[in-house]
Parts: structure tokens; sequence; C-alpha cells
């Protein structure tokens, strides 16, 4: 057996262990080395076995314990970089129960930048000025919320907030092919945050700015089919801005996890 | 290209100006229009009383909310009722947060809305 100690740069919590050849209970003594090598200050643990040929029962024991001590440092010991064929055959015997398991030790550290750092990802989407492109926009964000563990009811209400502000964006803004909306989102594990921009319509200011002025319940009508959608994002929202000052239209809201 | 919509029409027996319409998918600003011309027509063609099943609809924006209220208020105006059953509960909350739910005639299942026309 071997074993590589792969710093990370930028990451100083974070380190790689490239394990080969065969990790059976002769190696426990080895194992045991390589991790009193590591600096306490590390909380994250990726045990790489792509090129390791097998792990005896008594490896994995040591490697829980070294787990048990990582989560104590708010951190974790992952596995990385197991075929999916022996995937499966790892949650026959429940070791992913164990421990979290990953394709390749890029997606371990995505885990630890979400996860762990708390890092925020940011995510820009520029489509043309039409209310057609509206719902693949609004569906991509909430599939993205979803796929970064946001509950149902979360990523339906930011598919709703996107819609109702790239609607907007479109009716209130200059349309046409080559003018488009731009979108800017930035997510972490707490909250949403998001900047659409569209191309101010001069022509169609005075109905922007009538949308914005306060309104009272007793306004809304029950024969008005329109002008719901700006009280419907200010009531899905924490924060919510607009700025009309400049060439385009900016709103930027921000929605905090609920659940 | 409109989001993907489909409505699908059934009498119900022993009523018959009555259209029960399962909306299935989404309702939204780029299909409200060819809704809206739907439910109208059946409206114009004598079925006042509509039962709109929203079992399969999966998502309503301000738009579509906008135009059930139209829908609710144009068969009022004829004498009839447009009436909403098993709604889903993401569908209901944004209804909720506009205040629309006491504007709106809505049933927990089917069953209730097509009784309340008795």
């Amino acid at each position: 057996m071997e074993v590589n100690i792969i710093q990370i740069p930028d990451k100083p919590h974070a380190i790689i262990l490239k394990f080969s050849g065969e990790m059976d209970s002769d190696q426990i003594g080895m194992i045991n080395d390589t991790f009193s090598q590591i600096n306490s200050n590390i909380n994250y643990v990726i045990v790489s076995v792509k090129s390791v040929q097998m792990i005896s029962s008594s490896v994995i024991g040591e490697l829980m314990g070294y787990r048990k001590q990582m989560i104590e440092r708010g951190g974790d010991l992952v596995i990385a970089g197991i075929d999916f064929s022996i995937r499966t055959k790892l949650n026959l015997i429940g070791l992913t129960k164990i421990f979290r398991i990953f394709s390749d030790p890029r997606s371990a550290l995505n885990a630890y930048r979400w996860e762990i750092e708390r890092h925020a990802e940011k995510i820009h989407v520029s489509f043309p000025s039409h209310l057609k492109i509206v719902p693949p926009v609004r569906q991509l964000i909430s599939r993205i919320a979803k796929q970064k563990g946001y509950g149902n009811r979360d990523s339906f209400r930011l598919e709703t907030i996107v819609d109702e502000i790239c609607n907007n964006a479109v009716e209130h803004g200059m349309s046409g092919n080559e003018l488009s909306i731009e979108l800017n989102m930035e997510i972490d594990p707490e909250k949403v945050e998001l900047d659409v921009t569209n191309t101010s319509d001069p022509e169609k200011m005075a109905s922007l700015k009538a949308l914005l002025k306060p309104k009272n319940d007793n306004e809304i009508k029950l024969d008005e089919r329109r002008g719901r959608g700006l009280a419907l994002i200010k009531m899905l929202t924490d924060e919510l801005s607009v700025d009309c000052s400049g060439t385009g239209t900016s709103v930027h809201i921000k929605k905090v996890r609920e659940e | 290209m409109e989001s993907q919509i489909e409505l699908i029409y059934e009498d119900i027996k022993g009523k018959h100006n009555v259209k029960l319409v399962q909306f299935v998918d989404d309702l939204d600003a780029t299909n409200v229009e060819t809704v809206s011309e739907k439910i109208c027509n059946l409206l114009n063609e004598g079925y006042i009383n509509i039962v709109a099943d929203f079992k399969k609809l999966r998502y309503v924006n301000s738009t579509g909310l906008g135009t059930l209220l139209h829908f609710s208020k144009t068969a009022k105006e004829k004498n009839g009722s447009f009436k909403i059953a098993n709604i889903n509960e993401n569908v209901y909350e944004i209804i909720e947060i506009i205040g629309a739910t006491s504007l709106l005639e809505i049933y927990d299942e089917l069953e209730e809305a097509i009784k309340a026309l008795d």
C-alpha cells in the first residue's frame, strides 16, 4: 500500500489522502502514521481510493475512528474515487451509511466548500427579453436550489420570485433578441440573493413607477387581472430593492432559507 | 413558446350547465391568454358552472391567479360559479399570500365542489 498526502491550495483545513494498493489489516500502522502527520487544524479528510484494490473491515474501523475525530473538529472524513459498480456493493453492506461517498475528490471538495466553508455559489444567466424564455429560467433556478439541498417549498417560492421579477423585467423593459436580461444569483446554505437587470424603456417608466408606488390591500380588486406580482415578491422575500436610476432597472432580493 | 398546460374537459352526469376542467402543469404569463380564451368560451357556451380540478396543476403565478379571479367574476355575473378543488399546497400558498382565498371558491375534494353545485 502507498499513500500520498495532497495539500489543497487555499484550503488549509482540508486534505486529500490518496491511497493505492491493498488496505488490509497489515497496513493499519501505516495508516495511523499518515493520520499522525496531519496537522491538528485539518477537519476535512478526503480518502481517495481510486487505486485501491481492497479495503479490509479493520481498516474501515480505523477510518471510522478518524471520521469521529474530524466530526469533533467540525468537519468530516469522506471517501472519494469509488466506481459506481463498487458503490452499489458498498451500499449493500451499509458502508454508505457510515461514510459519505463521492465519485471523485473534486466532488468531495465541492461538498466541503458548500457544507463546511458555507461557501456561496454564483450563477449568471443572460437571456433575451422575451416572456417565453422566463419559464425555463425560473425552472433552472428552482432546480439549482433543489440540487443544493433546498426543500420543495423554498425551491417553489424561489421559482415564483424569479418568475415574477423576470416577467416584470420583460414587461417594463425594452424587448428584443438583441437586448438581454441579466440574472445573477448567489446561493449558500442559508440564503439566496438575486439581482435581475433589464434595459429600461423610457416610455414604460411611468407605468413602472406606478407599480412601485405602495398600495394598500383595498386597492387590489377582484376585477384586476394584473398588478399582484410585486406584492407577491414582497411577501416571499426578506429584502427587496428596486433601482431605476441607471440605463436599466435592477431588482435585488434576498430570501432566507426556511426549511 | 408557451409553458406547457393541458385542459381536460369532462361532463358531470345530470348537470347540463356544468363542466369539469382538469388543469395540468403550469399556468403562467405565457399561456394565460390561451387558457382564458378556452374557459371564457365555455362560460359563453352556457357552461356557467366550472369545476376546476387542480390536482395536476403544478404552478400558478400572479398573472395566472389574476385570470382565475377573472373566471370567478365572469361566472358570477352569469349566475354561475368557478369552483376549485384538489389544489396543491404550494399553489394554495401563493393564492393565500395574495389574499385571494376568500375571493375564490376553494374545496379540498372534487366531490365537495360538485356537491356544492346542488
